[in-house]
């Protein structure tokens, strides 16, 4: 019988980690005040992708690869202390539980900036970029399964212009 | 009697003409050692299973209700594909900032290794 309760708790367990991803925080904070919330669905990411030409603004970068493989993106941006500091928290929590990986840490005038994927060597499923200075948090989760190749070509290309 | 090295290297219509040969005796208590052999499920295997499904579904069904799909901010795709580029925009911004610190770094690792 106790190998019975620890099989339902770990099962428990491994889907309550399963249940923290980018939706769950945007669920939690997008009500609060003072929070800017924005939310692009799967559905719209499919009306995007038929757009004929999408490229960055006054930069020569396709953006059209990779937003057809997006399936969401979560952007939450809270300038308010103890809540900005729990949002944080948040994600660093999440980001340990779905075993992201650092990308690329960046510090400037305070802020600290974080960038993280999930997925293999060739699809990203997630990405996850925080940044935190003092009572500012801002959250930005894409979701999909985006060829890691043309991800971090159009990074790496709009980062150039 | 063969060994298990040789019934292992008989191949299967081997295997089937000896099964169907009746001259070769069958020993009588065979197939009350094959029962004992066989090893039955541990008794709370079944509850176990059938606890873990139902624990499956009560834990996916919570899920579902209480993380339900946000709205769409945007009804309109252009404006949603302003934001998203916006977003690339920012993404770039930092790893364009990164990318400036490293080469900075590497000039002045570059003028040290000059006066050295």
């Amino acid at each position: 019988m106790k190998k019975l309760y620890i099989l339902v708790a770990m099962l428990l367990v491994s889907i309550t980690a399963l249940a923290q991803d980018g939706r769950s925080l945007y669920n939690k904070y997008s009500d609060y005040d003072n929070v800017e919330a924005v939310y692009i669905s799967p559905a719209m990411f499919r009306l995007i992708g038929k757009i004929p030409d999408v490229k960055m603004e006054g930069e020569n970068v396709n953006l059209g690869p990779v937003i057809k493989s997006l399936s969401g993106l979560y952007i939450l941006s809270i300038k308010q202390g103890a809540v900005a500091d729990e949002l944080a928290a948040d994600v660093n929590h999440f980001i340990k539980k779905g075993q992201y990986e650092l990308l690329m840490e960046a510090k400037e005038s305070g802020e600290v900036t974080r960038m993280y994927t999930v997925g293999d060597d060739s699809v990203v499923n997630s990405f996850v970029m925080l940044s935190h200075a003092g009572a500012e948090t801002n959250f930005i989760c894409l979701d999909g399964t985006i060829p890691r190749d043309k991800l971090e070509e159009l990074i790496a290309d709009a980062a150039k212009d | 009697m063969k060994s298990i090295d040789e019934i292992t290297r008989l191949s299967a219509e081997d295997l089937e003409r000896i099964s169907l040969d009746e001259s070769i005796p069958v020993p009588e208590e065979l197939s009350a050692r094959v029962q004992a052999a066989v090893r039955k499920p541990a008794r709370w295997v079944l509850p176990a299973g059938v606890a873990a499904a139902v624990a499956t579904l009560v834990a996916v069904g919570l899920t579902l209700t209480q993380n339900p799909e946000p709205k769409d901010t945007f009804d309109d795709p252009y404006l949603a594909y302003a934001e998203v580029e916006k977003v690339f925009a920012k993404i770039s911004g930092t790893v364009a900032y990164g990318a400036e610190k490293v080469s900075q770094s590497e000039q002045t690792l570059d003028k040290l290794s000059y006066w050295k």
